[in-house]
């Protein structure tokens, strides 16, 4: 097991470099420079007054410099200030990360509540009327935009219970009542679209685990149903769903986006939204590559659950 | 020579006897499952929609008329009139166009560019196959809307360039299973046999190994094809895809739609709807053509 970490850890390296010089030369590919786009589009600014800005934000140097000093900046976490608001990009991070923690880490879980039992529901009573329901609401889900969900969950509340998102965040700490008033909702929208996925590949792989042999074996030795799907089928169709809930966190990661913009949360995807329309590409670019820092280093610990679950795997 | 001369018509026979053979098996399938019939009868009506816009809608998508402002669904406006007044589905009639025209293409590019690379990766192997499959690692790490957003801010909030920003998005999962296919594929005897005989390598793709990888590339396609719809949604819904006074699904939810939710919800009512239908539309069609083409996934 330590060596396939290690060995997975080093594969990880190399993906994230890449990323960090995909994103890096991204901003770079503009016509002309960010900056200049920028004040292009504010208004009239001086020669001089744009090479000194130029300059500060150290886009005077050759572009593998840039890189290199951008690589140091976020490996020492002090990744600049943004060109907008002037803020140091880390205190900026400090305030959203949590935020989007929370919302994600509250949608995931919703998003399994929802998932698992019914899709044991659908396998375990195969094309009844339960199954078809399940398998609508998983379509639905993967079909309906986390926006249009979320603006109809908004639009409704304002209309039947005068609701509407609270301006300003509160954190758990300082009342966790309000605190889970502005989360559940934007929770219960970015869950609900997670759940689709899982939904289908719980229905799929409990449905093939119950045509093996050691279930029906199972069920020739007179074991109670309920046990016969709990212990012996489920613990094995939950392997193929962790890579599956794995493989949902770019989608947990992007629908926060969405759904902080809708609900009025300050999280990071909102962030990143505002630092695009007004293209602050300092907080672009690192906003970005978290993201994606994360999702490599999630999908890393996706793996080593997936080769702790599934001895297996180790081994090839 | 004599010998490729006197198997031509063989293979071109049996290219097309694979052929009819997809399309009976698809067709099998459909009248097999309703849900596969009912999606293709969707995305017919949609693309005829797309296609008949300027006849099928009943008025101007821009004409404004603002005595009508804020009008509730009628039998003149069955989906009602926005803000200026403008007719709701006329506007949704012609989003259709937009909609399907982005994804198409987006599609489009990012299936024929993922293919190309697949295609090299699994043919050329080696340091080719290392450098472009780590890449496209590279920007999979990335969330497709994310790198979505990130491309549209550097390239500026428009359709076109929303349209190439999602075939970005495309292009590594596209590459990596068409990657697979043709290595699978590079095992068959007959593609031992043609090398063995010299036969060119564009010749060898072209006609041994492409026709093996087709049905996986259009099933992916179609599933793309929904997603594709609903990033361009997205991305117009957060002001960086197709900008005003286009009439786009996602831009008219995130301008008229959440501005106007209390007094107006059918402004946000029916583009989401055209949106959802869409996409389950393509979602279901691929489900479809995977359990009539790929037998491995088949129930």
């Amino acid at each position: 097991m330590y060596k396939y970490a290690v060995r997975r850890l080093l594969l990880a390296v190399p993906v994230l470099l890449l990323s960090s010089l995909i994103v890096f030369g991204l901003m770079r590919v503009m016509p002309g420079d960010a900056l200049t786009a920028l004040m292009g589009e504010s208004g009239n600014i001086g020669e001089r007054e744009l090479a000194k800005i130029r300059k500060d934000l150290r886009l005077d140097l050759p572009y593998h410099e840039q890189y290199l000093l951008w690589v140091w900046q976020m490996v020492s976490f002090h990744p600049g200030d943004s060109i907008f608001t002037g803020e140091p990009i880390a205190v900026s991070l400090a305030k959203a990360v949590p935020v989007t923690l929370e919302l994600a880490t509250l949608a995931m879980i919703l998003g399994l509540v929802i998932a698992v039992p019914i899709g044991v529901l659908s396998a375990t009573r195969q094309d009844s009327a339960a199954d078809y329901v399940g398998r609508v609401v998983a379509v639905s889900g993967l079909s309906f935009p986390d926006f249009w969900l979320g603006t109809l969950v908004i639009t409704f509340a304002a209309i039947w219970f005068h609701w509407i998102p609270a301006i300003g965040y509160v954190s758990f700490w300082e009342s966790p009542l309000r605190n889970l008033q502005q989360f559940l909702l934007p929770a219960a929208v970015l869950g609900f679209r997670l759940s689709a996925a899982t939904m289908r590949m719980t229905r799929s792989t409990v449905l093939e685990v119950l045509r093996e042999d050691y279930v029906r074996t199972a069920w020739a030795k007179g074991l109670e149903g309920r046990i016969v799907v709990y212990k012996h089928a489920l613990k094995n169709a939950l392997i193929p769903v962790v890579t599956i809930v794995g493989g949902q966190l770019g989608v947990l990661l992007a629908g926060t986006v969405v759904v902080e913009t809708i609900f009025a949360l300050p999280g990071m995807g909102r962030l990143t939204v505002e630092a695009i329309l007004f293209r602050d590409y300092p907080v672009v670019q690192t906003n970005v590559m978290l993201v994606a820092g994360t999702l490599v280093s999630l999908n890393l610990l996706v793996d080593l659950t997936y080769a702790w679950l599934d001895p297996r795997i180790r081994y090839q | 020579m004599a010998t490729v001369t006197a198997r031509a018509p063989a293979h071109v026979e049996a290219e097309s006897d694979v052929e009819i053979g997809r399309l009976r098996s698809l067709w099998t399938t459909i009248r097999r499952k309703p849900l596969g019939a009912a999606s293709a009868a969707l995305i017919a009506i949609l693309v005829l929609t797309a296609l008949l816009a300027d006849v099928v809608a009943p008025y101007d998508p821009l004409a404004a008329q603002p005595e009508i402002r804020l009008a509730a669904p009628s039998w003149e406006h069955p989906f009602g009139t926005d803000d200026i007044g403008r007719d709701v589905l006329s506007r949704v009639i012609h989003g259709c166009r937009i909609s399907l025209w982005v994804g198409l293409l987006a599609m489009g590019i990012g299936t024929v560019a993922g293919m190309i690379i697949g295609l090299l990766c699994g043919y050329c192997e080696g340091r080719t196959d290392l450098l472009l499959q780590r890449l496209m690692d590279g920007i999979q790490a990335i969330p497709g809307l994310v790198l979505a957003l990130a491309i549209v801010s550097v390239l500026r909030p428009s359709t076109t360039n929303a349209m190439i920003a999602i075939a970005m998005v495309i292009i590594p999962g596209n590459s990596r299973i068409v990657r697979g296919a043709v290595l699978s594929a590079k095992q068959n005897r007959y593609v031992e046999a043609a090398q063995a005989i010299g036969c060119r390598h564009p010749r060898i793709i072209l006609s041994h190994i492409l026709p093996n990888v087709t049905a996986p590339i259009l099933v992916i396609a179609s599933i793309w094809l929904g997603n594709a719809i609903l990033i361009e949604a997205t991305l117009s819904f957060l002001g960086v895809g197709t900008q005003p006074p286009t009439p786009s699904w996602g831009l008219m939810l995130s301008s008229t739609g959440r501005a106007f939710m209390e007094q107006a919800p059918w402004l946000a009512l029916f583009p989401g709807l055209a949106i959802s239908l869409a996409v389950l539309a393509f979602n279901l069609f691929g489900d479809t053509l995977r359990d009539a083409w790929d037998p491995k996934l088949r129930g």
